[in-house]
């Protein structure tokens, strides 16, 4: 009964978090956009004390349930050994699959070392902190959906929803933003995530029990859980059917002792032991058989395609017919301009040393602004681009969404007025200043009224940029046909914003 | 950094949609009257009007050459390509039908279609039908007499014949005296093409007129001088401009006056445009209602063709028809005529009026502004802008309760409808559209205030 509530609520808060992630309309993040808040490295950097002390009490309380329940990668972890359990040959006398291992201290205790110098030289903006995110298993689970689920859902509901719309259906408000798939991210969330299952695949909760940070930190305060599985030795026959059945490994069959330090409290044991011998209780004493299964099975993750973009650029004569299209191209960014960072990151060290790379915001960008980096000081933390969207005035869901304050919450008003970056104009490449063409298009959808156009040395109107009123929504970026207008040759746009390093009210 | 600019084959929603949207009301059209028969669904004989010049004999309905069908409308793809089977299939009909007037134009189709109609004509005997097509100079680089002729030689030839029944100076009011002075007086091609006549490789020369009315006037003065003799005249004309014009737009001139103009001095009228590009076959519900009610077994579109046919100095309608339901359904209109009455015209007054005050755009998706340099699908948004203001499907107000739904609906469509890149924001108002628009539309004024309206639908703001 135990593992079915454990089972219940793990799907729960496993279906819960991807749809957090995948469902760009926000009402999944409405509803559990709490969950991914309850997430130990996230909440330790956010200084949420009220998660922090929820996870120690539920730790003290019933041991290492969060492992169990709360972590999304734990739950794909048992998703995966429940698949193996699944092809195995089901044997009739040695049921189980997984044996008791050693607890493995030294590995342990150095990937713990390496996470808090890791941690701790993020805090200090010496090394971003997505460099220690790279062993927290929520950012790993969290890259995992970004680059794959998301992408792939949003083409399967474009899809859907143009079929609905072909029969007067309106299901969403637009299509969705573009996709955030980032190569360079993707292999390493790939890569990761091949690990995770691997390990997962071979030996259960291998990597919860070796290698993962928060797994470790709970592992102190769960030795000392109220509640913990107990083996009654008068009743257990010692037919060692808890140890292969444990999917952390953890139970010694053989001196009836179990690991409180690894144990997740699945309660497979408990649910395998034909002696019921076994108990979640306060009383504490060896142990002796069980048996162990893991989860129920599901899906698997595949690999979305980028978008391939942009028409090179045509030639031919004078409009001398009528009807058909003139190529359009997605701009390219400006390289080596200081990075923008949404309203409510602060500074740019602010969000360096506090964003573990869970992608959450970026996949909850409605506008396709947010984009993980691939430079090495930020890197896979998000950074904004400007050339397939622009950060719109009446959304704040980044801010909303992130679990770890790397981006504070901030409402619409103060958003408005918060300089995160500034205009610059590229006089050389700009169709008004430099070729005396119609435009203006970015002094047009300034939404601070920054821009204006003025008269330059050589006749022709130049947009100028207000730098105490720009407050870098990137709006004029986006609307600049230089770069997306494919007979303009340049591929980049003629105003670009350039990050400020501390944001600041105007 | 400027480069010129080409066409992009790949993208070409607008047409599909637009494809759907005709065919959606042309079909509701046809299967609400029960005549959703592709075959046999005239009932009597085609009416017929004489040409006074030459005693041709022509088909009151004419088959306009510039909206043919595509194979990406019958495969779902962007292909744009002219569906050369389709269009033998609905010369092939017309002809058989009667119909035999065709006209086209170098410009029409992206340039491609007087190579579809000739292939699809030079299957028929020739003397079964009328040629009717333009000199489309409307580029500064075709200006230059030797460039106008090797574009009426290259007309000739996709048409696969040595003559051409009807030649007209195209769109001749766009741009004023001047642009009709650079095309057609200083480089000397009217004399050339009044020598053609003599020679017989035209048969009948004319014009067709948009825009600013001192060119109209200016031809017609010409011809009661008698510097040039017109055998015919193409105009603008359904009961939206008959005396309405103005109402829609400053630039556009009452097809009443036009037409009185050249009947007293017994010039036949060609007519374009009698449908509105597919605008008055999709009018407001109440102004079907009506028309239902007098004629329940009659499309909606088929109002639009009586009123154009009805006077009597009327040579041919023409229709541009992109199915076989528009054809069918045009036949069953003029197989035989039966002209307005008194009471109708009344009717059809006090419908334009109706039609006017929803404040549409009055685009007719003729394309001629496509191009866009900046990649801008011009006719798609203003279409689809319209169809949500016929629809009722405009946000206004969020207190309203409808709002929720109405601005999905909108904005889902526009997104569906154009790619972002294409959509109204990206408009710099250069102006290139600005003269080709054949109904005088400002074209970036309206997609200025659209993006706004757009803009402040994405923010809630209604």
């Amino acid at each position: 009964m135990l593992r079915y509530i454990r089972i219940f609520l793990a799907v729960i808060v496993f279906v819960a978090v991807i749809g957090v992630f995948v469902d760009f309309t926000g009402t999944a993040a409405g509803w559990f956009g709490f969950l991914p808040k309850y997430q130990l490295v996230p909440a330790l950097l956010a200084l949420n004390v009220v998660a922090i002390a929820v996870f120690a009490v539920l730790t003290l309380v019933f041991g290492r349930l969060y492992c169990s329940v709360l972590c999304p990668l734990g739950i794909f972890q048992d998703i995966v050994s429940r698949c193996r359990i699944a092809v195995s040959p089901r044997r009739k006398r040695r049921p189980g699959v997984f044996r008791f291992s050693k607890e493995r201290k030294v590995l342990r205790y150095s990937f713990l070392g390496v996470f808090v110098v890791l941690f701790v030289a993020g805090l200090f903006a010496l090394l971003p902190q997505s460099y220690a995110g790279l062993l927290d298993p929520y950012s790993i689970f969290g890259r995992g959906v970004g680059q794959f689920a998301v992408p792939v859902w949003r083409s399967a509901v474009s899809t859907a929803a143009s079929t609905a719309a072909d029969h007067g259906a309106y299901l969403i408000d637009g299509e969705p933003a573009v996709s955030p798939f980032v190569w360079a991210v993707a292999i390493v969330a790939a890569i990761q995530l091949v690990i995770v299952a691997v390990i997962a695949w071979r030996s259960g909760r291998g990597y919860c029990n070796a290698v993962c940070p928060v797994g470790t930190i709970l592992g102190f305060l769960s030795r000392f859980s109220l509640l913990k599985p107990v083996i009654n030795l008068e009743k257990c026959n010692s037919c060692g059917s808890c140890g292969r059945h444990c999917k952390a490994s953890c139970i010694n069959t053989k001196e009836h002792k179990i690991d409180y330090s690894r144990c997740v409290v699945c309660m497979d044991c408990i649910n395998n032991c034909t002696q019921g011998a076994i108990t979640y209780t306060v009383r504490r004493k060896a142990a002796k058989p069980a048996q162990v299964t893991a989860d129920a099975g599901r899906r698997s993750f595949m690999v979305g395609a980028a978008l391939a973009a942009g028409a090179g650029v045509a030639m031919a004569a004078d409009k001398t017919t009528d009807g058909g299209f003139a190529p359009v191209k997605n701009k390219k960014r400006h390289s080596g301009v200081r990075a923008t960072v949404p309203a409510g990151a602060i500074s740019l060290d602010h969000l360096r040393s506090h964003c573990t790379a869970c992608q959450l915001c970026i996949s909850a960008c409605p506008s396709g602004v947010l984009k993980p980096s691939i430079s090495p000081s930020n890197f896979m933390q998000p950074v904004m681009t400007f050339t397939e969207g622009f950060c719109r005035p009446e959304c704040t869901s980044c801010a909303d969404i992130c679990p770890a304050g790397a981006i504070q919450p901030i409402d619409k008003e103060e958003k408005a007025v918060t300089k995160i970056g500034t205009a610059v104009v590229d006089v050389t490449q700009c169709i008004s200043a430099a070729y005396g063409q119609t435009c203006g298009n970015c002094a047009r959808h300034c939404p601070a009224g920054a821009i204006r156009m003025v008269k330059g040395e050589n006749g022709n109107m130049r947009p100028t940029v207000d730098e105490s009123r720009c407050i870098g929504c990137g709006a004029c970026e986006y609307h600049c046909p230089v770069g997306s207008a494919g007979m303009i040759s340049s591929e980049q746009a003629a105003i670009y914003v350039e990050g400020v390093e501390n944001h600041r009210i105007i | 950094m400027m480069q010129n600019y080409d066409i992009d084959p790949s993208r070409r929603r607008f047409l599909r949609n637009l494809g759907f949207a005709a065919l959606g009301t042309t079909v509701a059209g046809c299967i609400a009257s029960g005549k959703d028969d592709d075959t046999d669904k005239p009932t009597g004989e085609m009416t017929y009007r004489t040409n006074p010049n030459t005693g041709d004999t022509v088909s009151i309905l004419g088959y306009g050459c510039m909206r043919f069908p595509t194979l990406g409308m019958a495969n779902g793809t962007d292909d744009q390509t002219i569906d050369q089977e389709a269009v033998n299939r609905l010369i092939d009909k017309a002809i058989e039908s009667g119909v035999n007037y065709f006209d086209t134009s170098p410009a029409y189709c992206q340039g491609h279609s007087e190579e579809a109609t000739g292939i699809a004509l030079a299957r028929h005997p020739r003397d079964k039908y009328f040629i009717a097509t333009k000199l489309s100079n409307f580029a500064p680089q075709t200006w230059p007499h030797d460039k106008s002729v090797e574009m009426f030689e290259n007309s000739l030839r996709y048409l696969q014949t040595d003559y051409v029944d009807y030649l007209l100076l195209h769109a001749i009011g766009g741009g004023g005296m001047e642009n009709f002075n650079n095309r057609y007086i200083d480089n000397g091609i009217l004399d050339y093409l009044k020598d053609l006549r003599a020679k017989g490789t035209i048969r009948n020369l004319g014009f067709s007129f948009h825009g600013d009315i001192e060119v109209f006037d200016n031809a017609l003065a010409m011809h009661d001088r008698g510097e040039v003799h017109w055998d015919f005249v193409q105009i603008q004309l359904n009961y939206v401009d008959w005396n309405g014009s103005k109402e829609e737009s400053k630039r556009n001139v009452d097809a009443e006056y036009l037409y009185n103009e050249l009947h007293q001095r017994g010039i036949p009228v060609v007519i374009m445009e009698p449908l509105l590009g597919g605008r008055l076959a999709n009018v407001p519900i109440a102004v079907v209602d009506q028309m239902k009610e007098r004629r329940p077994d009659d499309s909606v579109a088929s109002w639009a063709f009586r009123f154009a046919g009805t006077p009597e100095g009327i040579l041919t309608v023409l229709s541009g028809m992109t199915y076989m339901e528009h054809l069918t359904d045009n036949l069953a209109t003029y197989s035989p005529l039966e002209p307005i009455s008194a009471e109708e015209d009344a009717f059809l007054t006090r419908a334009a009026h109706e039609i006017l005050s929803n404040n549409t755009i009055p685009c007719n998706y003729c394309n001629y502004c496509m191009p866009c340099p900046y990649g801008l699908d011009i006719p798609a948004i203003l279409t689809h802008y319209n169809r949500c203001i016929i629809d009722g499907n405009k946000p206004t107000d969020t207190a309203d309760p409808d709002y929720v739904a109405q601005r999905r609906a909108f904005l889902y469509g526009y997104d569906r409808t154009v790619p972002r890149l294409r959509q109204a924001d990206r408009c710099v108002a250069c102006g290139t559209c600005v003269s080709h628009c054949p109904q005088g539309i400002k074209i970036p004024a309206e997609l200025h205030k659209i993006d706004k309206f757009v803009e402040n639908l994405r923010q809630n703001k209604a």
